[in-house]
């Protein structure tokens, strides 16, 4: 299985290198959230997700996060639950969210690609570096939240590559 | 393509286009061994006999996994009780039909809208002939089967960004590209590039084989003619009399199939799990949790959610919620305990058990996934497109559309899925509220089907990473994650065994659930046995 499943990563990277020109397209989706720009790319992959292109930390969240974090940010409790973000402590760090973004924590899935994020096409989506200093940038700003100190696509970036 | 191009193929084009194929399908073939597929371990029902005298079993978890353990081992004499949180057996195993409600995490709320007798199933639905384990049980429940078409040559392949965003017939598209590669190949053996790997009698054979493969001509070509228009379709279909001449059709050309990435579709019908024959239970797979819960009557518990599990050296107890009794606490203990509450759910309960099965709990995220039905007013898939069950591939985020395999020519109302979408598409769905899920669905599907404009009535929306009783879709295992944990998974600790699909090589089918059902309990009953009669 594991060799199988590299074969597939690799494909995916060479397939992905430059095939085609990735375009950008407004679509319906936009108009959930109320916003104009364009927010994703053309895949070149007939069953790869267009990769969401926006860096507005507004959309990323709405596009993505919300999704467990609710749209409040209240997260949920069922069997089991989703973490509040509004209101939380731990958000006071920068860092520990890019760390979390980036490589996931229990639960929540990885969204930086050297953790496996957009590897294969049932892995959630890959963020850039950019799009994960905006959601932190925004998440840290609302919800109730007023932490000062926005982190940086390059601090997020140094993180994911320090040792 | 068609005419002569002479023999100007290049081994590295050669390569090239043979490359892609083998691309895809290793993509297939990832696809396969991570999220959706396989054979199954399963090799005869099993038989265990002889529990210690007085001896229980707390099972937590009443899905697929938790009922068959149960079953088993109540038939092998343990007492045994079992927890759910759901107001219903089944967990994964579920049908929604009309008048059903479901409430998702975060409070909102849909009501299943669907005339009597239509369905959607949010989870599994369909059983490949070879997973044995779920046919053995649904044979023991008595529970009826019929085919589900998995490969229809008359649904499509469609792409937004190909043949002006207008879906093609699954059966042209393989027609057109297995006839442009035996072409090409033909080509190659023709001249000396495969006198390396093809010996001169074998070439007269694949020479042969290619044209018995693709429809080839005489001259190795793929042209329009009777025989390919066999294959891939005529313009008018032959009939009888003066009106029945058929007219043949153009076959599209090598570049612009390349170019369309339909083929990445062609290969799904060639894999283990999507071969035919595949079934599902009559009425919706749901059933199979709905007679389970009957035949297991007042064993399960209902509305318990756990939320601490405990075992020392005498027993294993769980303590639970009466989510119908105001969250009034209650403490049950046994001997013994399978566990199969999904580990995404489990990561979050208190259980002392080593560090190792603790690690590996914690090491497998779960998979997105979310799926629409939607109800139409007529079968027009049937009536305007002659589409009898079977899957239409897309490359717009709703990815799948799924023609019902059941209640041919009907003249009512119809449900389709209007949507499976996993990976960021899901990721993305579920963000959505559900009525808009269920918008998007009918925006998307309308590109494909414009008679969704006229005939959709209403739609539901499941999107897993919502669902209270799972927190996501199925345990999504990395290679890495798989070498370091998945034994110190499935190993029994101390009291208590975990099953469900998350602890299979099966992730997100029930016959993994089944399966890891049957091989823990095999191994607890034998540690049982080995322990004696309870003190």
């Amino acid at each position: 299985m594991s060799g199988r499943t590299a074969t597939l990563t690799r494909t995916v990277r060479m397939r992905t290198a430059g095939v085609r020109t990735m375009i950008a397209v407004l679509l319906g989706l936009t108009a959930v959230c109320g916003v104009q720009a364009p927010v994703r790319a053309q895949s070149s992959r007939m069953f790869f997700a267009q990769k969401l292109t926006t860096t507005n930390g507004a959309q990323i969240y709405q596009h993505i996060c919300q999704g467990c974090h609710m749209p409040d940010g209240q997260g949920a409790s069922g069997a089991g639950k989703y973490p509040a973000l509004a209101k939380n402590p731990d958000l006071k760090s920068p860092t520990f969210m890019a760390l979390t973004i980036l490589g996931g924590r229990s639960n929540m899935p990885a969204f930086g690609a050297k953790h496996g994020a957009g590897a294969m096409f049932f892995s959630p989506p890959a963020l850039t570096y950019e799009q994960v200093a905006a959601v932190i940038n925004y998440v840290r700003t609302h919800f109730g939240n007023h932490y000062s100190g926005p982190i940086s696509a390059a601090q997020v970036e140094a993180l994911d590559n320090a040792p | 393509m068609g005419e002569r191009v002479g023999i100007s193929v290049t081994r590295r084009r050669l390569l090239a286009m043979i490359g892609q194929t083998a691309g895809s399908a290793a993509m297939y073939q990832a696809m396969n061994s991570l999220g959706f597929a396989g054979a199954s371990n399963f090799k005869e029902p099993i038989e265990l006999r002889g529990a210690p005298s007085g001896a229980s079993v707390l099972v937590l978890g009443a899905g697929i996994a938790g009922m068959v353990a149960a079953y088993e081992l109540r038939k092998a004499g343990y007492r045994v009780q079992v927890l759910e949180y759901n107001d219903r057996a089944g967990g994964r195993n579920w049908t929604l039909r009309g008048g059903d409600r479901y409430t998702e995490l975060g409070g909102a709320s849909q009501e299943c809208r669907f005339d009597p007798g239509l369905y959607i199933n949010p989870g599994p639905w369909r059983i490949p002939y070879h997973h044995g384990g779920m046919l053995n049980y649904c044979k023991l429940l008595a529970l009826p089967l019929e085919a589900f078409v998995q490969v229809n040559n008359n649904a499509y392949l469609h792409s937004s960004q190909a043949f002006g965003g207008k879906p093609q017939r699954f059966r042209s598209v393989k027609a057109d590209y297995q006839g442009h590669v035996a072409e090409l190949l033909a080509k190659a053996a023709h001249s000396d590039l495969l006198d390396a790997e093809v010996s001169a009698e074998d070439r007269e054979k694949l020479l042969a084989s290619l044209q018995n493969w693709g429809a080839l001509d005489k001259n190795y070509a793929y042209v329009k003619n009777f025989d390919t228009s066999d294959r891939r379709g005529f313009a008018q279909h032959p009939g009888g009399g003066l009106s029945g001449r058929p007219v043949l059709s153009e076959p599209v050309g090598l570049n612009d199939l390349l170019q369309s990435g339909l083929w990445e579709a062609l290969p799904l019908c060639d894999f283990y799990d999507m071969q035919t024959t595949l079934f599902q239970p009559i009425g919706g797979m749901g059933v199979v949790g709905q007679a389970f819960a009957r035949e297991l009557g007042s064993l399960i518990r209902y509305n318990a959610k756990v939320i601490d599990i405990h075992q020392d050296e005498r027993g294993v107890s769980a303590t639970f919620e009466d989510r119908a009794a105001s969250m009034t606490r209650y403490t049950v203990a046994a001997d013994w305990c399978v566990c199969t509450i999904p580990l995404s759910i489990l990561k979050q309960i208190p259980m002392n058990v080593g560090q190792p099965m603790i690690e590996a709990i914690a090491a497998v995220p779960y998979g997105a996934a979310v799926k629409v039905g939607l109800q139409f007013k007529r079968r027009f898939w049937e009536q305007d497109e002659q589409i009898y069950g079977g899957i239409t591939y897309t490359d717009l985020p709703i990815t799948n559309i799924s023609y019902p395999s059941t209640g041919y020519f009907g003249g009512g109302k119809a449900v389709l899925l209007g949507a499976y979408l996993f990976g960021p598409n899901a990721t993305e769905f579920t963000a959505l509220a559900p009525q808009d899920r269920v918008k998007k669905a009918v925006e998307y599907g309308s590109q494909i089907h414009p008679q969704y404009h006229e005939e959709f009535e209403n739609g539901i929306s499941v999107a897993w990473h919502r669902s209270p009783f799972t927190l996501g879709c199925f345990g999504m295992w990395s290679d890495e994650a798989r070498a370091r944990h998945y034994d110190n998974l499935c190993r029994i600790d101390g009291r208590i065994v975990l099953a469900g699909e998350h602890a299979s090589y099966l992730p997100a089918w029930q016959e993994g659930a089944v399966t890891s059902a049957l091989d823990a309990i095999d191994r607890l009953h034998r540690r049982a046995v080995a322990a004696g009669a309870p003190a």
